[in-house]
């Protein structure tokens, strides 16, 4: 159990840091390369060298941040690699410190809420909306 | 929140889709399992604020002791992205007073309680989306086509199809990737000769039900056929919105006016004209 998120991306990522070999595997079983095409004819070990540095707080290169941006969490990596490390969640956290320290763009999310609650008044009756939101 | 031994966590988006909540929780009433629904921006797992980890935490952390608050035992999750954002981000910095369960896994393990009230035959031969990604946490794909097989008259057709990502929300916000799997899923179900595409998830419904418009499939959620099976309402009033030509229109002026025009037509609308 971690204290928070804090402590939890940082003892990850230390582990991810340890472990990985950067062999590629795990890009090798990405069902969504065919949809990144700064990465197309990059070696694999190379965009993965470039997801760790993007996990470290380096800007990575066009490669390594496309794939981050193409993560939809497939999970096909996980058991394709050899080393016991998540790719999932790694990418998941270098996507994390990427849009924290301004490598990548946010996801502009202002909408998101203000959607679910205008459906809710909508589609929910008013019991409904008292109870379930 | 209400006072329960389970809560059905729908999660945020789902509320575009009311009817479903509705059938769901009836459904696991029947099988056994009655669970208070809860979700929206009040029960968030701070997904949408990913970008912003502090505040996506601050979200899950209120989401996370408000459920431990509750008492309830069990959480039965509808949404992937909360269920997974529980496995690896809530549960693991939060102690959790509860078990949880994906809602297909929790009816399907409880199926010799569900299946006496599917009782009236649904027509069609229909082909699951289904996806590779969350079957790791919950064994869905399995889940729902065994569901979709207790219903009286219903074919239930199997391709080796699996589409990447969990849903069809990921492959949204990547370039080309949605249109390349709208358009295996078609063929799939062409080869097949499905009349019915059935979704899992509610991102997937989104962005499947134009296909009735467009390529002449009808497009279900598994839920709105239990339903029909078990003899509820399960009109789909998101789709039809979608699909009808004039969305206000058929939404009406007065539903409109008490949800709030200015809300429906900044949020709302531009989603349903899309």
């Amino acid at each position: 159990m971690y204290a928070n998120w804090s402590e939890l991306r940082e003892k990850e990522t230390a582990g991810m840091l340890a472990a990985c070999t950067r062999c590629g595997a795990c890009y090798d079983a990405c069902p969504m390369t065919p949809h990144i095409p700064a990465a197309q004819g990059v070696a694999p070990s190379a965009i993965v060298a470039g997801v760790l540095d993007l996990l470290q707080g380096g800007a990575g290169d066009a490669a390594s941040q496309g794939w981050v941006s193409a993560c939809t969490r497939t999970g096909s990596c996980i058991p394709a690699c050899p080393e016991g490390v998540n790719p999932t969640l790694m990418l998941r956290l270098a996507k994390f410190r990427a849009q924290e320290n301004g490598t990548m763009p946010p996801r502009d999310a202002s909408r998101a809420m203000p959607t679910v609650k205008a459906f809710a008044r909508l589609g929910f009756t008013a019991e409904e909306q008292e109870k379930w939101l | 929140m209400a006072v329960t031994d389970a809560l059905f966590w729908y999660g945020c988006n789902m509320t575009r889709h009311a009817e479903i909540i509705r059938i769901s929780a009836h459904l696991l009433e029947c099988a056994g399992v009655p669970a208070a629904p809860v979700g929206g921006p009040g029960a968030c797992c701070g997904s949408p604020k990913e970008s912003q980890p502090r505040v996506a935490e601050g979200m899950a952390r209120r989401t996370m002791s408000s459920f431990n608050d509750s008492g309830a035992k069990q959480v039965i999750t509808w949404c992937p992205t909360c269920h997974m954002n529980l496995d690896d981000f809530m549960g693991a910095t939060q102690e959790p007073r509860f078990g949880h369960a994906h809602v297909t896994e929790a009816l399907w393990d409880r199926r010799a309680a569900l299946a006496p009230v599917l009782t009236r035959p649904v027509t069609g031969r229909v082909l699951v989306d289904t996806h590779v990604g969350f079957n790791d946490r919950a064994p869905v794909n399995e889940a729902v086509h065994g569901l979709l097989r207790l219903v009286p008259g219903l074919e239930v057709l199997e391709h080796p199809y699996r589409g990447a990502s969990y849903m069809c929300f990921g492959l949204a916000g990547v370039p080309g990737a949605l249109p390349a799997h709208l358009e295996r899923l078609v063929a799939a179900a062409r080869e097949v000769e499905a009349d019915t595409i059935v979704s899992i998830f509610h991102s997937c419904h989104r962005e499947l039900v134009a296909l009735e418009k467009t390529h002449g499939f009808k497009v279900r959620n598994w839920a709105h056929i239990l339903g029909e099976s078990a003899g509820l309402p399960h009109g789909d009033e998101y789709k039809d919105w979608r699909n009808a030509a004039d969305p206000a229109a058929l939404i009406g002026a007065e539903r409109i006016e008490a949800a709030g025009a200015d809300a429906v037509a900044k949020y709302v609308l531009p989603e349903l004209n899309r």
